[in-house]
């Protein structure tokens, strides 16, 4: 299904390199390596890609930083970051740069290339939604899902790609109830015996974004024992 | 985080000073306030209510009480900042070791669930084999690496002491570490000649020459070349090293030597290493007699590294008999560890 995809692996161990270059061709993707951040940013600036692989710790510019300078110019391109740094600290900085997902060293081979197919998945599923619908209103807000724009008024800032997939995702299915279980399944694609609560901090930062009053919200509604429901009244 | 804490420390540090300065102002100006009322009102009386003496021990007394503790609180503020850099140094030293070691760990266990799940041909089996032995030897090296550092401290690494003619000694070191990095043979030239003798500790002085190559390599954008200089200064023998990598900010060129100190820079071509290797090269040349020292004009300027090793005839007696007698022991002791390369 995603043959031919292009993912740029930024890895500065070779050895690591070239056995994840090795196994990702053997998916059936089309592999540029860089070994640096500065590389890394010349090869994003060139080309085009359909998914980054990163590591932090990276010579000239680190990983941080090649996710955030890439994420500003394509809000919406999935990056997954593999290293070694396992602290939550390092988790939670990762996430809020706009990293997809986060995946620590060593990690089984199978994960990895299980997450990059999610991943694609899901930008998949994002493009052909938001090409049949890329502006969405409802009361004051106006939500842009091509560059993951939100205005709220005289206000602009920008949601995460989880923010906006979430959103995106409510708003697909506008008055009819979604589980937690469903939103994790498509939105994060992984099983459900993870952590749900995940799905219920994406739903406060909604709240807290488009609600005049999150305790009582109007729009992101909680469907008691169900799950979450998107309306407008 | 740990800067903030930091911070906090020295507010509060501040504060303290303030609380213990304002004390005493209020106290001395209590103290003179009160002696001239008294010293008024007893003008007008025979009667003494306080002695004029007992006032100026209390006084005298209470200053050297005060500036003690001052002293006090200073030395455990100073004491507490060393604490805090060394947890800092600790904290980037595990970040960095972890990096190290995950890294060639997350390969091996990668090349290994890739012979498992397909099959693959004989070439690439080899191949991916092949770089697994690396990754493995990566691993053993930093292990015991580690491991001699702390054993170096607690004084347990086996030393082998021994009188050699120098000249031949160092140029054989230089040739195993360009064999060692797989140099070409124009990246490192070699000027002067020394003669004499020396005594030391061959394998330690090949863990010296294997981290400064280490490091020109590590830190030179271009290929790198290396000059290699001998010379004879006094009672000393010295060994140059001079890269044209990216070079040391002044700032920094002092505390490089230090424990677990990385230099931070985004120019800085690797992120690899512990902050050790210079350090373990600077205690080898301390137990040698010897010194390590760097110079570099700084950024994008090349580095030069400089070791100084006493010359033979020239150290006194009873140096040179402890370290061989060090040697002696070490050999009698069949468990003292066995050595690892470059950190």
């Amino acid at each position: 299904m995603f043959k031919g995809k292009k993912i740029l692996l930024v890895e500065d161990e070779e050895s690591l390199a070239i056995g994840l270059e090795f196994n990702l061709k053997q998916e059936g993707y089309k592999i540029i390596r860089a070994h640096d951040g500065k590389k890394a940013l010349e090869y994003f600036e060139s080309q085009e890609f359909d998914l980054i692989i990163l590591d932090i710790m990276l010579p000239f510019v680190d990983g941080f930083e090649v996710a955030a300078i890439i994420r500003e110019r394509l809000p919406q391109i999935p990056i997954l970051m593999l290293t070694a740094r396992s602290a939550a600290r390092d988790r939670v900085k990762g996430l809020e740069i706009g990293a997809d997902d986060y995946l620590t060293k060593p990690f089984h081979l199978k994960e990895l290339l299980l997450r990059v197919h999610g991943m694609l998945k899901r930008k998949m599923w994002y493009q052909s939604s938001i090409e049949k619908m890329p502006i969405y209103r409802f009361g004051i807000h106006e939500i842009h899902f091509e560059d993951l724009t939100a205005h709220s008024g005289e206000r602009v800032f920008r949601l995460t790609p989880h923010e906006a997939l979430v959103l995106k995702y409510l708003i697909d299915h506008k008055g009819k109830v979604v589980s937690r279980k469903e939103l994790l399944e498509n939105v994060w694609q992984i099983r459900t015996d993870v952590e749900t609560r995940t799905v219920d901090n994406f739903i406060a930062r909604l709240r807290k974004y488009f609600e005049p009053n999150p305790e009582k919200p109007e729009y992101l509604i909680s469907i008691r024992s169900a799950g979450y429901m998107f309306d407008e009244k | 985080m740990r800067r903030h804490q930091s911070l906090q420390y020295i507010l509060i540090f501040i504060l303290a000073q303030i609380a213990w300065l304002s004390l005493l102002g209020l106290w001395i100006y209590w103290y003179i306030s009160n002696y001239m009322v008294y010293n008024e009102a007893s003008q007008n009386t025979t009667y003494r209510p306080i002695s004029a003496k007992t006032n100026i021990i209390a006084l005298v007394g209470g200053l050297i009480l005060l500036v003690a503790v001052s002293l006090g609180m200073s030395l455990i503020f100073a004491r507490l900042s060393i604490q805090l850099k060394i947890a800092q140094l600790y904290d980037n030293f595990i970040a960095t070791v972890t990096h190290e070691l995950k890294s060639p760990l997350s390969s091996i266990q990668l090349y290994l669930e890739t012979l498992k799940r397909q099959r693959l041909p004989g070439r690439k089996q080899k191949e991916f084999i092949q770089r697994m032995i690396q990754d493995a030897g990566r691993l053993n090296n930093l292990i015991n690496s580690i491991l001699e550092i702390a054993g170096h401290e607690q004084k347990k690494v086996a030393h082998h002491f021994e009188v050699c003619d120098a000249d031949p000694t160092l140029r054989s070191l230089v040739k195993e570490a360009v064999d060692q990095f797989k140099l070409p043979s124009n990246a490192v030239q070699i000027t002067g000649k020394v003669s004499g003798k020396i005594i030391s500790d061959r394998n330690a002085l090949k863990i010296v020459f294997n981290n400064i190559f280490d490091n020109a390599i590590k830190y030179s954008t271009a290929k790198p070349i290396i000059l290699v200089r001998f010379d004879r200064m006094d009672n000393n023998l010295i060994v140059e090293f001079r890269d044209q990598g990216i070079g040391i900010p002044p700032k920094d060129q002092k505390r490089i030597f230090d424990k677990f100190q990385r230099i931070y820079d985004r120019d800085i071509p690797s992120v690899k290493g512990t902050g050790l290797g210079l350090y373990w090269v600077k205690e080898i040349m301390k137990y040698h007699g010897g010194q390590a020292s760097v110079f570099s004009e700084g950024k994008n300027k090349g580095s030069t590294f400089r070791i100084v090793l006493p010359i033979y005839q020239t150290i006194a007696k009873h140096h040179s008999k402890r370290l061989l007698k060090t040697t002696k022991r070490s050999q009698e002791q069949p468990n003292s560890k066995e050595r690892g390369n470059r950190v």
